[in-house]
């Protein structure tokens, strides 16, 4: 993990080279929500090839581009498409843009993806803030030697998620009046969508979305002493006991519809952010 | 598999050159715990980089070195200082003491850790009898073409941890007076501390305490058909409704409180063995 500090500071130095700016946040956009992107201001797109040790998006729906720039006078930094483990990359891989984002001088990151609905009070549209989380990946991006420059050995997960920033984000729902949910997610490896089965065994240890991604990113910023606010959109339902075939032109659609309030309590949770100096 | 068995037979070898004793047991020293060492009338202290194939640890408060001689007379030897999946060994390179244990002839592996409580009823500093523990590793020491001059392919998983220890451990606690639980033991990866709706999860599975160790060794004791005994510290309560941050080093203070309770089962064990 050690060789891990040199290739944070390649990626950085090659960012820099093109956007020369402090971020305060790090954004990463998941399946259907890449358009946020385009609210950033003075923006620089800069192809994940173009940046050492990134691995490439292969996702659908995934652009694949690092947009640095202003959002509500804020300087940020948001990931156009992410990486799955899905997908075959290592954690250590998937979470190096998150390593990035604090070597460059983040402290905040925001998380955002698409997730199936368990909850049976959840319906599709919904935004739910992640209030924590279960890694039932089977995987950690934190195995092997601790590189102490980055992190503690055995980082404490006991509120992952800043409390802080969920308060500001139901209060932000409240005031513009839309339903906001409060939840627990959990990350398993994919590609191939649950079981009936499986969506009542997670359903059943306290989960009340479920996702492919997320767990990775939040682990290496809280490891990185970042703070993170997380959000999912609920793109499709989930029970067990009326499970229909998944629709990606649907999933998208519902990520698409859901983008008002995430840019709400994107926006918000910045401007918070920007407030606090 | 296979080269496992050449692999150990190295390693023993390495370790009778310094210690010719036959052992009746391996002991392996969790977090904190490696002062049960001082117990033990050393004969011999081999570093972990003179045994080979044994990798070097990595983790805080385990030393990386293979203490032998005898405890209440019976040859021992003690490992302090284990190999933990989180840091970025197999499960094959975690089970290594446990072979290492049969291969220098013992047939008992007392195993101890340091474990976060689930159980509403445990307290820090409490000591737990692994009754049963689940595997959450996402990996087994097992897995791969199976060597069966070191144990079958199915291996019986019904009581892993032996019955007799248990009641031995029993009548300890009894009469020195110290609360000693009976618990199942669940692992993960780690090296994360859980998060709340983890330690939720884990508890509504039937875990009662959660650490990142152990089952590697006792998959490959009970392979080996040897007789376990299981220990687990209990270093921090996970109390998901009321959470408190933890440290490293919170679980290594709590682990030495513990430590004299842990030894008094350990003597009795062992002593049962002459």
């Amino acid at each position: 993990m050690l060789e891990l500090y040199d290739q944070i500071q390649a990626a950085a130095a090659a960012i820099r080279s093109q956007w020369d700016h402090t971020p305060r946040a790090g954004i990463i956009l998941g399946t259907g929500l890449g358009g946020f992107a385009d609210r950033i201001e003075s923006a620089v797109a800069i192809d994940y090839e173009k940046i050492p040790n990134f691995p490439r998006s292969t996702a659908t729906s995934h652009r694949g581009r690092l947009v640095c720039g202003m959002l509500e006078g804020v300087p940020v930094m948001a990931m156009e498409g992410r990486f799955h483990q899905y997908e075959g990359y290592p954690l250590k891989q998937i979470t190096l843009p998150v390593r990035v984002m604090k070597a460059m001088g983040a402290d905040l990151l925001i998380v955002t993806h698409a997730v199936g609905g368990m909850n049976p009070y959840y319906v599709p549209g919904d935004v739910m803030i992640i209030d924590d989380q279960i890694n039932l990946m089977g995987d950690n991006p934190l195995i092997g030697i601790n590189d102490d420059r980055l992190g503690p050995r055995f980082p404490d997960m006991s509120a992952p998620y800043t409390p802080e920033l969920i308060a500001v984000a139901q209060e932000i729902a409240r005031r513009e009046n839309f339903p906001v949910q409060r939840g627990v997610m959990v990350a398993v490896t994919g590609p191939n969508l649950e079981t009936r089965a499986e969506y009542r065994f997670l359903r059943m240890i306290g989960a009340d979305v479920v996702g492919m991604s997320t767990v990775p990113e939040v682990i290496v910023a809280v490891h990185s002493g970042m703070r993170v606010f997380g959000l999912s959109v609920i793109t499709d339902m989930c029970f067990p006991d009326s499970l229909k075939p998944a629709n990606i032109d649907e999933i998208i659609a519902f990520a698409n519809s859901a983008e008002p309030k995430l840019r709400s309590l994107v926006l918000g949770v910045v401007a918070h952010e920007k407030a606090r100096g | 598999m296979l080269h496992v068995a050449e692999q150990i037979e190295k390693a023993a070898q390495a370790v009778q050159k310094h210690w010719s004793s036959t052992p009746r047991a391996g002991i392996v020293l969790g977090s904190g715990l490696g002062s049960l060492a001082d117990e033990i009338a050393v004969e011999k202290t081999i570093d972990y980089a003179d045994i080979p194939h044994f990798p070097k640890t990595t983790a805080l408060g385990h030393e990386g070195q293979l203490v032998c001689g005898t405890l209440e007379n019976v040859p021992v030897v003690a490992f302090q200082g284990r190999f933990h999946l989180y840091e970025g060994y197999s499960a094959e390179q975690a089970a290594l003491p446990a072979r290492l244990t049969k291969a220098l002839g013992a047939n008992v592996l007392i195993v101890s850790n340091a474990a976060g409580g689930l159980n509403p009823h445990y307290a820090v500093g409490d000591v737990m009898l692994i009754e049963d523990h689940m595997n959450f590793l996402f990996t087994n020491p097992l897995i791969g073409v199976n060597d069966d001059n070191l144990g079958p392919r199915f291996p019986d998983m019904s009581s892993p941890y032996d019955a007799e220890f248990m009641e031995i451990a029993i009548r300890v606690a009894r009469r020195e007076d110290f609360v000693l639980h009976r618990g199942v033991y669940l692992a993960m990866r780690g090296p994360t501390y859980e998060t709340r709706a983890e330690y939720r999860m884990a508890r509504r599975l039937g875990g009662d305490v959660v650490g990142m160790s152990t089952v590697p060794e006792v998959v490959a004791a009970r392979h080996a058909n040897m007789r376990v005994l299981g220990l687990s510290t209990v270093t921090n309560v996970g109390s998901p409704d009321a959470p408190t941050g933890t440290t490293g080093h919170d679980v290594i203070n709590a682990a030495q409180a513990a430590a004299n309770k842990l030894t008094k089962i350990v003597r009795a064990v062992v002593a049962s063995l002459r």
